[in-house]
């Protein structure tokens, strides 16, 4: 490399390094953050160090030694957040059946004022498995959050086991969420892709208005089109009282807080992803090819067929990807035009993170649907890079 | 018996696409205390709410302060990034490329929770700068995008010939590559500030009740309260969106018609 | 006219009110090889896409084998197209997009691989049977759509400036083959083109055309050596071409007097009356230089400027000689800019129009 040239690479590189910084600040590490939440569980660890550096080098197997049970009953006398106790004696019983029953009782003794064996409370405490159970739960990582993403968790031996079938929601709603993802990405399939086919067959002025019918929307705050919908579909909105007004139905139909509304709503809000990527591949197809189909002896029907369908079947791929990407991380739509009923992942996320505090929960979700979607992208991106290499 | 069906294939989409951007303009002008038709009278009482009620008051004020500072700060980082980017020859270029788009990719809840947890470590919890620095996150790729895409319009002969012609690489800079890529850097700008006007789930996860914006003020009406407040600031952003098109448009022409291409 | 395969019966075509084909008539018979030749924006192309079937006249009425085909759709008129661009289909192979025209026939399966080796054969594309368009070479995608218009055996085949893309040497290559094939198999084929030197060539018969109308059909050596326009005179080949009145005839040779007051005499071509208004045609190759003075039909002109083209040399004379260009052997005596010289040509080689 000549000198120049590396001036010139170096300058290139300060013009990169500050959102290089940025970007690995402000969006690598909160993803990073997000992540180590739902592997990271030291609820208990915070509330029993003591007990956590007694335990330390401990044989399981062996009985509690005198200065573990002393650091656990100093432990339990400093807690101040009954919360927090609540929390962490659910999940000792949930490792070890009784808990419940020893902690309570435990708690009740040591609100005197001398502080005896815990030996003497409750013989169980001489009993190792509660001890397992204890170290166990102070181990700084878990992978009880990712399991319970998706409906899973370990028995008592510590086995991986199915969530019974009351306790489990995560699979039903990641379900959900493909599921509605998958009727708008065929609602706007069905929509985009002949719509793109009129764009592409029009020009003049008529082009130009069925482009800007689609990118209006595009330009068009989300919120907006979200408020929009929310005041067509309600039950006195614009559409039930054009169907009453004209007699077509006795009441209002329900479009509102209801699956129909959300494919609704979220279908106008991604169709210009699907009509995009298919009118540019559309336009980009020479005319003189179904000319020349045609000329071949061709019924435009079959020359559609065997032409233009497979040509454009790198943007119907694209278009679709695109919508079903975003419509699986979609949270405005789903929250305000959807029913209980119709919330989709990214809903639990958030009310796990700002409802219940429960960060585990919502990055071992989160771990998932960003995979989801970056799976989905690194297809998206596969074939669009095979689309510039072509064109 | 087909012209028929593609002609009302045609004004059904369009209908679909835009009748719902029609259909809110209105209400913005009612009396009423509900958003539904008929309108009863034609009032401005719910743009007056949106300029004297306090929380929408403030509200717009943090959007304009919030959606100033992304754009400034998107707007240097991301031009900055991409006049980098377009000489750098390097193979991890596509990479680095990547990097910079995926914040549009990943969802915003996923990008919230980590913030949330982030930030109140970081300290710019339920701050201005807090919000400001998130909304930049996801306005990047839009600045990027657009500024990459103006710098690739660019002939490099224009600046090898400014070069020949005496210039240094700093004024080859200032004088060619700057004015030729403004329109890009332009659009960005407008892009980002857009992205932080509509930004609601990163503004929730880590935003104070100080911080209320104007996109997250509509969406708590839009959830808790409905009420036409709603259809009159739906009013001015799509009035906003119109104004800042033609604007853009405007400003591209004139590009355009001076440099007669 | 049994063998009469085509007719155009006054076809007009308006684009709005753009008048692109103006009232036009022209039979083209089987196996003729007819060119239409003129500069964008004639018509030519439009006259073409009509024939094929992707658009429909005005006014007038197109008939092949004398059946009127504005109603039949492309699909069915049986006509192979050899598109300006190709118009391969890029996600077939070569061998499937030759097959394509005998699939939508409803062709069997053992029959479509024979003719198609055998056409591709013909083009000599046998190797390139399932390579992709995009791995082929301009002349090779070229070769692939003609064979694809070929291998249904069609009526006609039209051919909208299939040779446009392709570098001189292989165009060249190509004008010939399609010739031989043309020859070989019997094909009637209505070529378009802009290249008056491709249609020289190629063609049975010229039709050259100028905003919407034909200017003048015939053979290649009846338009170059006798064009009946100015239009015609000067879009083929280069021309010198002098205004003058006839100012007299005596026996088959005419009289043309030039503003300036000088005379040359030129073969008469068609009956003129002295008083007309003519242009005299003359070819830059049929012009001699020397330094002799005397005799007729001479001009005293100096030198302006000399250019070396390879094949000959193109020498401008100044006004003296009506700034004539002159294609000279290149192996001629030099003469260097500035030179006196007089030019002199043949009565016979100077064709006269009327203005």
């Amino acid at each position: 490399m000549s000198g120049t040239d590396r001036k010139k690479h170096l300058g290139s590189l300060a013009l990169i390094a500050p959102l290089l910084v940025f970007i690995a600040v402000f969006f690598l590490w909160p993803l990073a953050t997000m992540m180590s939440q739902a592997v990271s569980d030291t609820a208990v660890l915070k509330l029993l160090p003591q007990t956590a550096a007694a335990s330390r080098g401990w044989d399981p197997e062996t009985p509690p030694t005198a200065e573990m049970k002393a650091a656990l009953a100093a432990d339990l006398q400093a807690v101040d957040d009954r919360q927090a106790l609540g929390d962490m004696t659910r999940r000792l019983n949930s490792a070890q059946a009784g808990f419940r029953t020893l902690m309570s009782r435990t708690t009740r003794a040591l609100r005197s004022e001398q502080v005896p064996d815990l030996g003497e409370i409750d013989e169980r405490w001489d009993d190792p498995r509660y001890w397992q159970a204890i170290v166990g739960a102070l181990s700084p990582t878990t992978d009880r959050y990712l399991l319970a993403a998706v409906d899973l968790e370990r028995d008592v031996s510590g086995e991986i086991v199915a969530m019974p079938e009351t306790a489990s929601a995560n699979r039903a709603i990641m379900l959900r969420t493909f599921w509605v993802a998958a009727l708008v990405t065929v609602a706007c399939l069905a929509i985009g892709f002949p719509y793109a086919m009129l764009i592409a067959s029009t020009d003049g002025w008529k082009r130009q208005v069925l482009l800007a019918a689609v990118l209006l929307p595009l330009w068009t705050s989300l919120l907006v089109r979200t408020a929009a919908w929310f005041i067509i579909l309600q039950d006195n909105g614009l559409i039930n009282t054009i169907l009453v007004g004209l007699g077509l139905t006795g009441g209002p139909v329900p479009l509102i807080f209801n699956r129909t509304g959300v494919v609704i709503a979220m279908t106008h809000v991604l169709l210009p992803f699907m009509v995009l990527p298919i009118y540019s591949v559309l336009v980009s197809i020479p005319d003189n090819l179904m000319r020349a189909a045609a000329s071949l002896g061709a019924h435009p029907m079959r020359a559609f067929l065997r032409v233009l369908l497979p040509l454009s079947l790198r943007g119907i791929a694209s278009g679709s990807l695109l919508v079903f990407m975003t419509a699986i991380g979609y949270y405005i739509t789903p929250a305000l035009i959807g029913g209980a009923g119709d919330q989709m992942i990214s809903s639990v996320i958030a009310f796990y993170a700002t409802g219940s505090a429960n960060w585990g929960m919502a990055g071992a979700l989160g771990i998932v649907l960003l995979i989801v979607t970056i799976l989905l992208y690194a297809i998206y991106g596969r074939l669009s890079s095979a689309e510039e290499r072509r064109g | 018996m087909f012209q028929g069906l593609r002609l009302s294939f045609g004004v059904l989409a369009v209908v679909f696409l835009i009748a719902p951007l029609v259909a809110i303009l209105p209400l913005a002008f009612t009396s009423s205390l509900f958003l539904t038709y008929p309108i009863p009278q034609l009032s401005l009482r719910w743009f007056d709410e949106l300029f004297t009620a306090a929380s929408w008051k403030r509200a717009i004020f943090n959007s304009l302060v919030i959606g100033g500072g992304t754009t400034l700060l998107a707007t240097v980082l991301g031009t900055m990034a991409a006049l980098g980017l377009r000489s750098w020859r390097l193979p991890f270029k596509g990479t680095v490329r990547t990097l910079f788009l995926l914040p549009m990719v990943v969802p915003a809840v996923v990008m919230g929770v980590g913030m949330q947890v982030l930030f109140v470590r970081l300290g710019i919890a339920s701050s201005y700068l807090g919000v400001i620095v998130a909304h930049t996150v996801v306005a990047i790729p839009f600045v990027v995008v657009s500024v990459i895409g103006g710098l690739g319009g660019i002939d490099q002969r224009v600046e090898l010939a400014a070069a020949s012609l005496g210039a240094s690489p700093l004024t080859v800079f200032r004088r060619v590559t700057l004015p030729l890529a403004m329109p890009g850097i332009l659009s960005g700008a407008v892009l980002a500030f857009a992205t932080s006007l509509d930004e609601v789930v990163l503004t929730l996860f880590v935003a104070g009740p100080n911080q209320r914006t104007l996109a997250r003020q509509m969406f708590a009406t839009i959830r808790e309260n409905i009420s036409p407040a709603i259809a009159a600031a739906a009013f001015l952003f799509i009035v906003g969106t119109i104004l800042l098109a033609a604007i853009g448009l405007l400003i591209r022409a004139r590009i355009k018609a001076r440099r007669g291409v | 006219m049994s063998d009469l395969r085509i007719r155009f019966d006054h076809v007009t075509k308006f684009y709005g009110s753009l008048c692109v084909v103006d009232d036009l008539d022209l039979n083209i018979a089987k196996g003729e090889f007819v060119s239409l030749l003129g500069p964008s924006g004639s018509g030519k192309t439009t006259l073409l896409m009509m024939l094929a079937g992707f658009e429909r006249p005005t006014k007038g009425r197109i008939l092949v084998d004398g059946e009127v085909v504005d109603d039949t759709p492309t699909y069915k008129r049986d006509m192979g197209v050899v598109f300006q661009s190709y118009a391969l289909f890029p996600h077939m192979t070569v061998g499937g997009n030759v097959a394509f025209p005998l699939e939508m026939r409803g062709v069997g399966k053992a029959e479509i691989a024979e003719r198609v080796a055998k056409v591709l054969d013909m083009v000599q594309l046998s190797a390139m049977r399932d390579r992709w368009p995009a791995q082929l070479s301009g002349g090779q995608q070229q070769r692939v759509a003609l064979a694809r218009a070929l291998v249904f055996e069609p009526r006609v085949v039209l051919m909208d400036e299939p040779l446009g893309a392709l570098d001189k040497n292989l165009r060249e290559q190509m004008q010939l083959d399609i010739r031989a094939l043309h020859n070989r198999l019997g094909l009637t084929i209505v070529f378009v083109t802009h290249d008056q030197s491709e249609a020289l060539t190629m063609s049975d018969r010229i039709a050259v055309f100028n905003k919407g109308k034909i200017e003048q059909i015939g053979t290649p050596q009846e338009i170059y050596d006798h064009p009946q326009t100015r239009f015609v005179a000067s879009f083929i080949g280069e021309t010198n071409l002098l205004e003058g009145v006839i100012d007299g005839s005596a026996g088959n040779s005419l009289r043309v007097r030039l503003p300036d007051g000088r005379q040359i005499a030129a073969a008469a071509s068609q009956a003129l009356s002295t008083g007309e208004n003519v242009l005299v045609s003359i070819r830059p190759e049929r012009i001699r230089l020397d330094d002799l003075h005397g005799g007729e039909n001479m001009l005293s002109a100096r030198v302006a400027d000399s250019v070396y083209q390879g094949n000959h040399l193109r020498i401008q004379l100044d006004q003296g000689a009506h700034n004539f260009v002159v294609h000279l052997d290149r192996k001629a005596e030099q003469h260097p800019p500035g030179a006196d010289v007089v030019a002199r040509f043949q009565p016979d080689d100077c064709w006269v129009i009327r203005a």
